[in-house]
């Protein structure tokens, strides 16, 4: 009996073009188009920063940090690529985008930029660190002109700069937030299939259910052999999704690999359960109910930071306990934990999230499901 | 007795949709459940079937108590509701296919079934076809078929001929009758009285979730004091002589309307003979004349004092 509603409820889902549009190649197609939108800057790899410094008595005094600039601007992967100039120059640099930031020299060091971005996020990062270093560095340098190579060295080790890019403004961060929370809301919309679960199976729902309800095959069985199929489908669909990202758009998700499939599982579970769920509780047409579902998954692919990765930081420093409850957020933060940390501490903290989610969602559709006569149908 | 209810009432809210309803349905019956819409027929079946909650009342199918989950009773059944329900995602082939491997676990007994069902139908041609590339009667059809596969005992159909071409309907009544003929107990629910007519051996009249009556179609039309409807198509009459009509022996009623004179007239022999002598000394032209026995209608029209017909 399992391999009969197995096999049959695959072909249903398989051949539900509707369903495949949104659980599959809306994602797909949102995921180019996030590439195209958001293009190569998603790559992690980094590419040395066109900057002019405006040429000034104090910058040609300046000789260390002349020296530290050089130092960072030689070698096999400079880090910026310097263009000595004067103020006017410097400016028409910016406006034409030859540079994105100029530096001006005076008792301290200042940095004019005209977009934000991570290359300027960067310049700022390295201009404070010297300065908070620079009286060390004088003093380093008195003593022994050769360290030169140590300094440089510690200022232009990019891993410095991008660990400590506050997460918020960083770039390549923001665009890995938008990856992965397409997944995390390709996931939850898995609850466009939990959603037809339930209506194939509540007689007051559906005309096919009531006609189901009548084989001689007990109901739960039938619904947990249709999930499964439902299951296989929608891990078989976020799993492409995740290969497509990655294989065909670049995207990077560390080198968990086991990892990722499990969030992949336990995503499209969280989804399936969320949409059995609604479907359940809800006692309205299957417009309304899709409605819910489909809104309640946008806004909280929202706030997960899917269209400004901004939102998740703001919302986690504000309304952490939003955070905890949107399952978007929730495998968004999986799979970024997954890339981002050493430890597995914050990853397991989300998936025992989302488990929890699942074992809720599942106990509320269970004490619905276990009606088994209804007031009207 | 294959189906038994007994005072069975269920209530939407504060409607009385059944209103101490009993029926027996027996073994080799086709037995027809006549009502007009909203009458509670669909309610009752799904009373029946456990799909339905109610408040009162006794139910045994098979003589066993029905319940959801009483498969062996389930087993036995096959039910065609009143709204097609099979799956978009699926042909013919696969949604009987479905339905019937629900049943029947044998591999080889289930496609020698379905190939069975599928000819009974008449779908061959149409057996790759998707639900939604079928008429209305072919929809209606697969829907029997995914009902009756797996060869039950007992077949529930509910109003099948609804918004079903003449020929189709045709051929579900007669594919009715088979069945029954093969073995099969049948209980089919209509307002088309002259299905019921057709086809049931004992008939059931609801109206307001209540039974009116209840017996072979003869026992129906014997209960109500109607003999013949007589028609007369007529050009030239006058009031008076309606009148005179009105007055002539075992004529209950007379109605002139659109040319046409309608007589109801008490049980008798002669009715027509009568009719016939009277616009004959009167001289009245007249073009068709016939004469009709009570229908169903007539039963439902003299126990309600309204029509059964929409
Ligand atoms: N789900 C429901 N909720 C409320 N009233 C209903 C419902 N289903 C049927 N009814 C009412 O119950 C009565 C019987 O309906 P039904 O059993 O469908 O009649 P039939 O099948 O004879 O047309 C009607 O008055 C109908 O309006
Ligand atoms: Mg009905």
């Amino acid at each position: 009996m399992f391999i009969h509603i197995f096999t049959y409820r695959l072909k249903c889902l398989l051949r539900d073009k509707e369903m495949i549009f949104w659980t599959l190649l809306f994602p797909l197609l949102l995921g180019t188009f996030f590439k195209m939108a958001l293009g190569g800057i998603h790559d992690n790899s980094f590419e040395t920063i066109n900057i002019a410094v405006v040429q000034s008595d104090s910058y040609n005094v300046s000789s260390d940090f002349k020296n530290v600039l050089e130092r960072v601007s030689t070698g096999d992967k400079p880090m910026f690529n310097v263009t000595e100039t004067d103020i006017l120059g410097a400016r028409k640099l910016i406006e034409e985008r030859k540079v994105i930031a100029y530096l001006t020299v005076d008792d301290e060091i200042k940095v004019f930029v005209q977009q934000s971005g991570l290359g300027q996020t960067i310049v700022k990062i390295f201009v404070e660190n010297y300065q908070q270093s620079a009286a060390a560095v004088e003093t380093i340098l008195m003593k022994d002109p050769q360290n030169m190579d140590t300094i440089g060295g510690l200022l232009s080790t990019r891993h410095n700069y991008l660990s400590e890019v506050p997460i918020s403004n960083s770039e390549p961060n923001g665009i890995l937030i938008a990856f992965y929370s397409l997944i995390a809301m390709t996931c939850v919309f898995g609850a466009t299939m939990g959603l037809k679960e339930v209506m194939d199976i509540q007689a007051d729902q559906s005309e096919r259910a009531a006609r189901s309800s009548l084989v001689p095959v007990n109901k739960l069985k039938r619904y947990l052999y249709s999930m499964a199929a439902s299951l296989v489908i929608h891990f078989g669909e976020v799993v492409l999704l995740i290969a497509y990202l990655h294989f065909a758009l670049g995207v990077d998700f560390g080198e968990r690999t086991p990892y990722i499939f499990l969030t992949a599982l336990i995503g499209s579970a969280t989804g399936l359960s969320f949409g059995s769920f609604i479907s359940s509780v809800v006692k309205k047409s299957e417009g309304i109910k899709t409605a819910i579902m489909v809104s309640t998954t946008m806004i909280g692919s929202f706030l997960a930071g899917m269209m400004f990765h901004q939102i998740k930081y703001i919302v986690s420093e504000n309304v952490p306990f939003l955070a905890m409850i949107n399952p978007v957020n929730i495998i968004t933060d999986a799979f970024y934990s997954l890339y981002y940390y050493d430890t597995l501490r914050r990853y397991w903290l989300n998936m025992g999230l989302a488990t929890i989610f699942i074992i809720i969602f599942s106990v509320g559709t269970y004490l619905v499901l276990r009606r088994q006569k209804y007031a009207s149908i | 007795m294959i189906i038994s209810v007994k005072n069975l009432v269920k209530r939407y809210g504060d409607l009385l949709a059944l209103d101490h309803l009993s029926l027996e349905v027996n073994e080799g019956e086709i037995y027809g459940l006549l009502g007009p819409n909203g009458s509670g027929k669909t309610t009752a079946i799904n009373c029946i079937l456990s799909l339905l909650d109610y408040h009162k009342g006794e139910i045994e199918v098979f003589g066993k108590p029905m319940s959801p989950n009483a498969y062996d009773i389930k087993k036995n059944i096959g039910v065609i509701m009143q709204n097609v329900a099979v799956f978009e995602e699926l042909t013919s082939y696969e949604n009987i296919d479905y339905f019937c491997g629900l049943y029947v676990n044998d591999k080889a007994l289930r496609r020698q079934m379905v190939e069975e069902a599928i000819e009974f139908v008449g779908l061959n041609e149409f057996r790759k076809f998707y639900p939604k590339k079928l008429s209305g009667g072919l929809l209606r059809r697969l829907n029997i078929a995914c009902g009756i596969a797996h060869k039950p005992k007992l077949i529930i159909l509910d109003e099948p001929t609804v918004a079903v071409d003449p020929q189709s309907r045709n051929k579900i009544l007669e594919g009715i009758v088979e069945l029954n003929r093969q073995g099969a107990t049948i209980v089919y629910t209509s307002h088309y009285m002259e299905e019921v007519e057709r086809i049931c051996s004992k008939i059931t009249i609801l109206d307001k979730g209540k039974v009116i009556a209840t017996g072979t179609k003869d026992q129906l039309k014997s209960m109500i004091t109607l003999g013949e409807t007589i028609t007369v198509e007529t050009y030239d009459i006058t009031k008076d002589q309606i009148e005179l009509i009105r007055n002539l022996p075992h004529m209950s009623q007379v109605e002139y309307k659109d040319n046409l004179l309608i007589i109801k007239s008490d049980k008798g022999k002669n009715n027509l003979e009568i009719i016939l002598d009277f616009i004959k000394k009167q001289n009245i032209n007249f073009g068709k004349i016939y004469t009709e026995l009570p229908t169903l209608n007539d039963v439902f029209l003299e126990i309600t004092g309204k029509e059964l017909r929409d």
